[in-house]
């Protein structure tokens, strides 16, 4: 039997973001971060869902996005698993969020004192580290 | 078998002059755990005790596994479940005595849930019920209940003085409860933290009537919260249906909306003068705050 990768993330309530939607964000996180491993086995639906006393449906519901957006993939019998990285996104799509995703960066810097050299080399930097994890 | 686990029409029920459920319709689907949220007096208990047979409603129809709730059989009522606020229990029982008659009416009995749960209090099997504390008793009560493995249980704020070890316990077993036995929870609670996490459907009743009925999710996206500069008179804009709330900080308008198009409302806004309309983002307890303080009772104004 396969191992089962924990989950270290942390849902709030009183959040503007629905439980379910944080943790869509968490997992995303801990996968692009590398704390979870391409392949490796998620907790069960019940078990996530004791592990931060929320009701099973909603985590079944993140589960569920997840899947849908390619970054999980649930194999019959054995559970779910985070799947090796494939696109699922029209080049359209990913051209959009791309753009929506540096709005949402130039507007957070813009009023920091740094360069638009600066900012690029330090990205460019934190992009290469992603890639060597 | 119908796909109801609950059904009422034009349920009414009157104490004298005062109307404790106004025309209520309400179907509850069978599964899952289903928060009712309402003001203090908007007709939760009373609808509860009308659902067990307590109670006889002034009229309309009222049924639970579809079957009317004035003609209850014991068969029947051993498949639903009750825990009220108060928690009461025989005083002069003590707690073995207490579980050993529960254990004779409901014939899905489950001890290996009843342990789980009680090994959380320090309830000892000799103990009378007279003898424990408020959360002791709880918890008893809740053990209880829970290992009845009913197909509905209907808890009227269960969690009320449990301390923090002992409500994280309780929650679990009723989520077990839910997944691994398919019972149907209906839970009223005005704790809204619990409510986030474990419910899937909300109820929000109203001067005994429910408002509405939604997952959490949805509910929040009907619910808008504005801010924009503007210079207008409130009350015209309060008075709209849709507007949950309008007032004042620092200048600034915040307006609260239930239902409305955001394009609309967004050009209605800029058509009485208002500046820069944003939309900020509304929590769970915040939109459910805002939708009972729009007729919650507040103090007569004395001029």
């Amino acid at each position: 039997m396969t191992k089962t990768s924990a989950i270290a993330i942390q849902i709030v309530t009183g959040d503007a973001r629905p439980i379910y939607r944080q943790i869509v964000d968490g997992i995303r996180i801990e996968i692009a971060t590398g704390n979870i491993q391409h392949g490796s086995k998620l907790p069960s639906v019940r078990a996530l869902a004791i592990q931060l006393t929320i009701n099973a449906n909603t985590v079944a519901k993140a589960y569920a996005e997840l899947t849908a957006q390619g970054l999980l993939e649930s194999r019959k019998g054995l559970g779910i698993f985070v799947a090796e990285p494939k696109q699922m996104l029209s080049r359209d799509e990913q051209e959009k969020r791309l753009q929506e995703a540096s709005q949402r960066f130039i507007n957070d810097v813009m009023y920091l004192d740094f360069s638009p050299e600066e900012l690029t080399a330090y990205l460019l930097n934190e992009l290469q580290q992603l890639q060597t994890t | 078998m119908t796909d109801y686990i609950i059904e009422t029409q034009a349920l009414t029920k009157r104490f004298g002059a005062k109307t404790a459920l106004n025309q209520c319709e309400l179907n509850i689907p069978r599964g899952g755990i289903h928060a009712f949220i309402g003001a203090n007096g908007a007709g939760k208990s009373t609808l509860f005790r009308i659902l067990l047979g307590l109670e006889q409603q002034t009229s309309g129809s009222c049924k639970i596994l579809g079957h009317d709730c004035q003609a209850l059989t014991p068969e029947l009522r051993g498949r639903i479940g009750y825990v009220n606020e108060e928690h009461t229990l025989p005083l002069w029982m003590n707690a073995s005595e207490v579980t050993q008659m529960q254990r004779n009416l409901y014939p899905n009995w489950r001890q290996d849930i009843y342990d789980s749960v009680i090994g959380h209090f320090d309830v000892q099997p000799n103990q009378k019920v007279a003898q424990l504390s408020r959360g002791e008793r709880a918890g008893l009560n809740l053990s209880i209940a829970l290992a009845q493995a009913p197909d509905v249980l209907i808890l009227d704020e269960p969690t009320l003085g449990l301390d923090v070890v002992a409500k994280q316990a309780f929650l679990e077993a009723l989520m077990y409860t839910e997944t691994d036995i398919n019972s149907t929870i209906i839970y009223c609670s005005h704790q809204m933290e619990e409510i986030e996490r474990v419910a899937e459907n909300l109820i929000i009743m109203e001067s005994g009537e429910v408002k509405y009925m939604a997952t959490p999710e949805d509910f929040c996206q009907r619910i808008n919260y504005w801010i924009c500069d503007l210079e207008a008179d409130l009350s015209s804009i309060a008075n709209i249906s849709k507007v949950l709330s309008a007032k004042y900080i620092e200048g600034q308008c915040h307006i609260i909306t239930v239902d409305q198009d955001i394009e609309e409302f967004k050009s209605f806004l800029e058509k009485h003068g208002a500046g820069d309309p944003i939309i900020a983002p509304i929590n769970l307890e915040k939109a459910i705050s805002s939708v009972l303080s729009k007729n919650h009772r507040s103090p007569t104004k004395v001029d």
